[in-house]
């Protein structure tokens, strides 16, 4: 299954998405939070977000969620630390970031491969509430 | 084509984690399965137009399956929705 | 350079004296954590610098300074600097000393780690806005055969007018993007930081080379 990564400038966040999503994990399914910096403060940090990419990799690829600005050059900072092969199997979603975890963990859940997870995340985008 | 007529009771209606495990269920069938609730409709088998409709405790749904596993298809969504997903 | 050590403590000091000045320069345009994320990234350099004691190679102790800052930053301006600290630690790798030669290629290469990170490049109001006039003007020195402190003074002097500049134009790049046509007549605040670390720099080089 697609691991997912979710990197939040709040490691509470972060933890929080994690929880929510997990209620509708398979058995089995990675999701990582990436949230905050080394003292727990606010902020993303690239060398976590590696460790965190490299724990949701089951062999099929990781869709890292984030949140805010740069949240994404950490992010991109991370995939380019990370071995070739599994750079080439990891992508940021382009979602917001509750919903579009939400939305992923149930796509990775049934097996989809990363292309169909990433997409199903950025539907999320358009998700009304009323 | 098979059509089955259900109401939701569990408290969550179709939201969350019943609503993952709902597309979950439909996914796992060949067929294809819409969800027609009041004027609104939905693939069953994708998490973000369950979730969009936003079905609560009480709403009737229809459920209609079209392939060569209809019937088990709808018998297992039934199972699903009648056993409260499994909230009791 | 004569220690390293004591140039990233100059650096540190300086650019933590100035938290609530490029604080206040954010809270303009940005999302008012620049200094304050900056100050802790130094502070955090400066504690590790201390710990590991990496001694002479100016790559290493640059490499330390930008995994550091990728930690600890916080905002944007942790890979942003992280990556210029890192890629000049390549060029500066196995050296004790830096002259002017070794220098333009640190500043070249920082520059270039910058680019690739965000993505951006002149006139858009950030960090290369300083930075990149400074390089010209270094190398200008360079070439005209003056000695390293008066080409870090050259690039100083370019990277002020280049901070003038950033109030000028409109943002395209950041959270001072989103402000559009009001981020005009605001300095950027990580082109005041690049000016901060280069004028250090150059005092540090005026009195110890």
């Amino acid at each position: 299954m697609v691991g997912i990564v979710v990197v939040s400038h709040s490691a509470k966040v972060a933890e929080g998405i994690c929880e929510l999503a997990g209620q509708m994990a398979a058995p089995g399914q990675k999701i990582i939070a990436a949230g905050g910096i080394a003292d727990g403060g606010i902020g993303t940090d690239a060398f976590k977000i590696q460790a965190a990419i490299e724990e949701a990799n089951t062999g099929d690829g990781v869709l890292v969620m984030v949140d805010l600005g740069s949240a994404v050059m950490s992010a991109e900072l991370a995939i380019d630390m990370l071995v070739d092969e599994l750079k080439d199997r990891v992508a940021i979603a382009d979602a917001p970031i509750l919903e579009g975890t939400v939305a992923a963990v149930v796509d990775a859940s049934i097996g989809q491969p990363l292309v169909s997870v990433a997409a199903t995340a950025a539907g999320a985008r358009e998700l009304r509430k009323r | 084509m098979t059509k089955i007529e259900l109401v939701l009771t569990n408290a969550a209606g179709l939201h969350a984690r019943p609503a993952a495990q709902f597309v979950q269920k439909a996914s796992s069938y060949a067929s294809k399965v819409t969800l027609l609730a009041g004027t609104k409709t939905a693939d069953a088998k994708s998490i973000l137009a369950i979730m969009g409709l936003g079905l609560g405790q009480g709403t009737k749904i229809e459920l209609t399956a079209d392939g060569p596993d209809e019937t088990a298809c709808l018998a297992g969504l039934q199972a699903l929705v009648e056993s409260n997903f499994g909230e009791g | 350079m004569a220690n390293i050590n004591a140039a990233i403590e100059a650096l540190a000091q300086a650019i933590i004296a100035n938290k609530e000045m490029l604080t206040d320069l954010d809270s303009a345009i940005g999302d008012a954590d620049h200094g304050i994320n900056m100050a802790r990234g130094f502070e955090a350099v400066r504690a590790k610098i201390a710990a590991a004691n990496p001694g002479d190679d100016v790559g290493a102790v640059l490499k330390l300074i930008g995994m550091t800052l990728i930690s600890t930053v916080g905002g944007a301006s942790g890979p942003l600097y992280g990556t210029a600290f890192l890629r000049a630690a390549g060029a500066a790798q196995g050296k004790t000393t830096v002259d002017v030669e070794i220098a333009a290629k640190m500043l070249e290469a920082a520059i270039g780690g910058i680019k690739d990170r965000g993505k951006a490049v002149r006139g858009e109001k950030t960090m290369l806005d300083a930075l990149e006039p400074a390089y010209d003007a270094f190398t200008q020195g360079m070439a005209e055969g003056q000695s390293l402190p008066a080409c870090l003074a050259l690039a100083t002097a370019a990277a002020a007018k280049g901070v003038e500049y950033t109030k000028t134009i409109i943002a395209t790049k950041g959270r001072a993007s989103y402000l559009g046509e009001r981020s005009i007549g605001h300095q950027d605040p990580g082109a005041t930081s690049s000016y901060i670390l280069l004028a250090t720099l150059t005092d540090f080089a005026k009195a110890n080379v």
